[in-house]
């Protein structure tokens, strides 16, 4: 894979919209010296407003709709949004739970999906890749 | 004409301090035009992050000075209160307040002298 408009660092934000911890503590172990995604530029920042994608975990609860799309709407241009695990495609084991407003391509468009519960390190490194190529392209279609 | 003021110890020269300005806002021009362009103006992109949340007034995010001393000022509230009133900001009234200060202790004195 050769990057020729997207020539940066890959920065992403975590988002968790009502995880049960499980997809996060997936995300930590990416991050760790066995999975090092660093290495390949992809670094886990603190703020949307430096990001480049949005990893958003959890089902949505009602009280992070609001939340959700201001997030969104403060993550700079070209933008992707990844949803780790199951809960955040299609609520899982909360699916139609009264809490809920969810899943989460519902209140944001998303790009990537990655299923599981929790999807494993290497299933959430190759979600990045993919949002990588995305990205790519929609900074292909800006530069023409 | 050489701009150089010299104390004898050490020297001070405006010509330096406008060329090190200028070389400093050159490096931070450099780093400011390699920043992050995708921003939209008078969007969420270019307001305050606070974790999502609604960003309040400037004036109700802030904790004022004031704050800081609340607990004296609401422990000498009576001593404040009643010293506000002689500080009407005339300054007639600050000569009265001076001249019959000085009437009193004129008189202290003097009757302290005579006893």
């Amino acid at each position: 894979m050769s990057l020729k408009s997207f020539k940066r660092a890959l920065w992403v934000y975590h988002l968790n919209t009502g995880s049960c911890n499980g997809c996060d503590i997936e995300i930590l172990a990416v991050l760790t010296p066995r999975y090092d995604v660093e290495r390949f530029g992809i670094k886990l920042v603190g703020s949307p407003r430096h990001a480049d994608v949005l990893l958003a975990t959890g089902p949505v609860i009602k009280q992070m709709v609001t939340r959700v799309e201001r997030i969104y709407e403060q993550t700079p241009d070209p933008k992707m949004v990844m949803v780790i695990g199951n809960c955040g495609i299609e609520g899982d084991v909360f699916h139609e739970s009264y809490n809920l407003a969810g899943p989460i391509d519902q209140i944001i468009p998303v790009d990537v999906y990655v299923p599981g519960c929790p999807p494993r390190p290497e299933a959430i490194i190759h979600g990045v890749a993919m949002a990588w190529v995305k990205l790519e392209k929609l900074a292909k279609q800006e530069v023409v | 004409m050489t701009f150089l003021l010299e104390s004898g110890y050490a020297f001070w020269n405006p010509l330096i301090w406008i060329i090190v300005f200028i070389v400093l806002a050159v490096i931070v021009y450099f780093f400011r035009r390699r920043g992050q362009k995708g921003y939209k103006k008078d969007t969420d992109q270019t307001r305050i992050f606070l974790c999502g949340e609604e960003v309040p007034e400037a004036g109700e995010r802030h904790i004022r000075v004031g704050n800081i001393y609340w607990g004296f000022f609401e422990t000498l509230k009576e001593y404040y209160e009643q010293i506000l009133k002689p500080h009407t900001g005339i300054i007639n009234d600050y000569i009265l307040w001076f001249v019959a200060i000085t009437a009193v202790s004129v008189i202290v004195l003097l009757a302290a002298g005579l006893g």
